[in-house]
């Protein structure tokens, strides 16, 4: 089943991150000189102003920062309840997304979960979109 | 590297308040839910431009100054600085546009006391709900790469749920209850009711707060400020300029303003730290540049789009412990009539929406002592403080005489 989504942000880096996901690839810009890893995709290093970079795999684990539920619709394509959970990559990013397969009601901040794709389209045409499961 | 405290000391207190007038917020929002009852559009009588004329209009009486005295001019909300100096007549030496009165106010005290000009208005005008604009979803903010750009696939939208996902992280990390943040909103309608103006002026029971429905949970609707249309103007000169006029002047002590920009997509500031490491270097700066520490705050105007504003900033600029916000305002502390009465006039929760704006006139109408039914008693200082996208911000007033 493709679920329909409000449309991605497009344009450099950002084009290769997406096509990454389609891989079922969860990477992200890492800095060749200093290391430092960026979310969202940047043209230019702020730790070192380096503008090369490596898109690099993260782990996919990640532990839940917190989350709330839309009671009310903001997106068409997103009907309430709808949970949005920020999650902390073992990396060290933060990354907004949502659950899969779990309800954050009552979670606590640190519980461990990992990243999938689920299949879903917008204007610009079908895409894989990171989202994260309870880790086991 | 930042600020230099002994120049900025040197401008403390040296600029003052001496007009504010603001629009019939509570007139208008009911000529609109009139309109809405009997299936008309609810569009008010005035545009932004005529909210923000008439705004000016009250506040220069307020000041007793003339027109030709005003050389400088900012605004804030939707109107165009070209096009409010056209219709105001005035041609300033000094301008500037397009943000909320708690980077404006300094501003123009620092234009005043660099000589830049002499006698500044700050003018704001937003006939937001005539407009019908929507604040989320595909709305304002979300074609620019703000918070939520990046995150439309998600279905993350909202400045509310930015607050909601930092209430759920205070409730995460130190137990906090929705019962408890309760009070802030309960509090600031029972300041509202002391207000004729205010858009909202029925009692919020403990139940009715308790069973209202969720926006976005945490969050209750009562928890979200208000979308109403108005204009606020204020006008500020030197002290000096000031004993001449006709209402006891507000003298500005100081301000402070840090950002946590960096990271500001990413939340970290907002969800980890809950915006305490900035909120104290804006505290730090506004106490010592004002030369007053909490204690000597005998008033409290904070930002209050949402109700979770109000225990982050007393958290964040040391009024309390990191975590204890929420029982620091219980028992009655920011009533009037409490340690700290707080958001006297309803702030935005309950008396109008005016993005900051209708904070500093209550706070200028606290200190010159015309507050009315809801005047704090002998009150001789106020401060102000808002934390948003990426920034702590805060202003310090001081009654003169
Ligand atoms: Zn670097």
């Amino acid at each position: 089943m493709t679920e329909r989504r409000p449309n991605r942000t497009l344009g450099p880096d950002h084009d290769t991150f997406w096509a990454y996901c389609n891989q079922g690839e969860f990477r992200l810009q890492q800095c060749n000189t200093c290391s430092k890893i960026q979310w969202p995709p940047t043209p230019m290093c702020n730790e070192c102003l380096s503008d090369e970079f490596t898109w690099t795999p993260m782990s996919g684990r990640a532990t839940i920062n917190t989350y709330c539920t839309f009671e009310r619709p903001y997106y068409k394509e997103c009907p309430p309840p709808w949970e949005a959970i920020l999650v902390e990559l073992e990396e060290g990013p933060l990354f907004m997304s949502n659950p899969k397969g779990f309800s954050v009601e009552g979670k606590e901040r640190g519980t461990p979960v990992k990243v999938t794709f689920l299949d879903c389209e917008d204007d610009a045409g079908p895409f894989k979109l990171p989202v994260f499961e309870l880790a086991d | 590297m930042g600020y230099d405290l002994s120049r900025l000391r040197q401008v403390s207190d040296q600029v003052a308040v001496v007009g504010v007038g603001d629009t019939d917020y509570a007139k208008d929002y009911e000529a609109a839910r009139v309109a809405r009852q009997e299936g008309r559009e609810e569009i008010g009588a005035l545009d932004s431009y005529g909210l923000a004329a008439l705004a000016f209009r009250r506040a220069l009486a307020d000041s007793g100054l003339k027109k030709e005295d005003i050389d400088g001019i900012a605004v804030g909300g939707p109107v165009v600085h070209q096009r409010v100096c056209e219709i105001l007549g005035i041609n300033p030496v000094w301008g500037i546009e397009g943000h909320q009165s708690d980077i404006l106010l300094p501003l123009a005290v620092q234009a005043i006391a660099s000589g830049a000009c002499t006698t500044v208005a700050l003018i704001y005008g937003n006939a937001q709900r005539s407009m019908g604009t929507r604040y989320g979803g595909g709305g304002i903010g979300s074609d620019q790469p703000t918070s939520y750009y990046y995150y439309h696939p998600w279905g993350w939208s909202s400045q509310g749920a930015h607050y909601a996902m930092m209430f759920k992280a205070h409730q995460l990390m130190y137990g906090s209850t929705e019962e408890q943040l309760g009070t802030v909103s309960r509090t600031i309608r029972k300041h509202a009711m002391l207000n004729d103006n205010a858009v909202m002026k029925t009692p919020i029971s403990e139940d009715e707060y308790n069973n209202a429905r969720y926006i976005a949970r945490p969050l209750k609707i009562y928890d979200y400020c208000l979308v109403n249309d108005g204009g606020v103007a204020i006008i500020l000169t030197t002290k000096e300029r000031a004993k001449d006029l006709p209402k006891t002047p507000v003298l500005v002590s100081g301000f402070g303003r840090a950002t946590a920009e960096i990271g500001a997509t990413q939340l970290r500031d907002r969800m980890f730290d809950l915006y305490h490491e900035v909120l104290k270097q804006s505290g730090d700066q506004a106490f010592a540049m004002s030369q007053m520490t909490t204690k000597d705050v005998g008033h409290f105007q904070t930002y209050d789009a949402f109700s979770v504003h109000l225990p982050i900033n007393l958290e964040g600029f040391g009024f309390c412990k990191p975590g204890e916000g929420l029982e620091y305002i219980q028992d009655g502390r920011i009533e009037i009539g409490g340690e700290l009465p707080c958001n006297t006039s309803g702030g935005m929760l309950s008396e109008s929406y005016m993005q900051s704006w209708n904070h500093q006139v209550e706070a200028v109408r606290q200190l010159r002592h015309e507050a009315g039914r809801r005047q704090v008693e002998d009150v001789q200082t106020s401060m102000f403080c808002h934390h948003g996208s990426g920034g702590a911000f805060s202003i310090m007033y001081r009654r003169g005489n």
